[in-house]
């Protein structure tokens, strides 16, 4: 399983703060997509298609090219604002 | 006496007169101490100006108005981030002692939002890993804002000053 957390209007979006879905095949980040559109709106994936958000895995800033493993988690980031 | 967590996450207001009695009381040899401390404008992002008597004008004239943020932030990758820049910081500009409080849920126009506090030698380290460590939260640290008010709710992201005031610092 993989978990993906989603963040700020990406989450508005989702309609949930996270989701756990089955590894399959997903080797990278990206590839998660597929698997995703079975449990979000589809309006998130366009939203995601350009791939301008961000993305991290285990806490880490990472590409949407980065590597997935099972028991990872993933964040879904639009960009920040804090400060 | 207990350390001081470096960095703190909190739902909760902060107190900066006891901030400052913790900082300085674990820092006896530093000889300069900066506080930043952020609040919540009662004024929409796009409008903030440089111009303070563009702002009065405006001010005057706008019937609009900030109620709160919505601060959102990712537990663990967020106080992981925050660590980093003040790692970075601590090995530009050394300093003694430091505290970075950021705030998240709801916050009220003049509410507090971000404390940044520095205790170093002398006064150079401090203003510059201040003024690093806060251009670094707005550019890189893992926070949402959300503005909610007269025009209704909106995400903010990253402004193209803090950008630009980020990146200056890899040419420094």
């Amino acid at each position: 399983m993989v978990k993906i957390l989603f963040f700020a209007n990406l989450r508005d979006i989702a309609k949930v703060d996270s989701l756990e879905i089955n590894l399959g095949g997903a080797k990278v980040v990206r590839d998660l997509l597929v698997s995703m559109s079975e449990h979000v709106p589809n309006e998130l994936i366009d939203a995601l298609a350009d791939e301008t958000a961000m993305v991290s895995v285990n806490h880490k800033y990472a590409g949407w090219d980065g590597v997935i493993n099972d028991g990872d988690e993933v964040g879904i980031l639009p960009p920040v604002s804090g400060g | 006496m207990s350390k001081l967590a470096e960095v703190l996450i909190t739902e909760d207001d902060f107190d900066v007169a006891q901030e400052y009695k913790k900082l300085c009381a674990s820092a006896p040899k530093s000889g300069a101490v900066v506080f930043f401390v952020g609040l919540v404008r009662d004024l929409y992002g796009e409008d903030v100006s440089g111009n303070d008597t563009k702002q009065a004008s405006d001010d005057q004239m706008s019937e609009e108005s900030i109620d709160y943020l919505e601060l959102q932030h990712y537990p663990g990758m967020t106080e992981s981030l925050c660590q980093q820049i003040i790692d970075e910081a601590r090995e530009r500009f050394p300093f003694d002692a430091i505290r970075v409080v950021h705030r998240v849920g709801k916050i009220y126009a003049a509410e507090q939002i971000v404390l940044v506090a520095v205790a170093s030698r002398h006064r150079d380290n401090a203003f510059q890993a201040a003024q690093y460590i806060m251009d670094y939260l707005k550019t890189r640290a893992t926070l949402w804002k959300k503005e909610v008010g007269t025009r209704g709710e909106s995400w903010l992201g990253v402004k193209d000053k803090d950008a630009v005031a980020a990146k200056s610092w890899a040419k420094r």
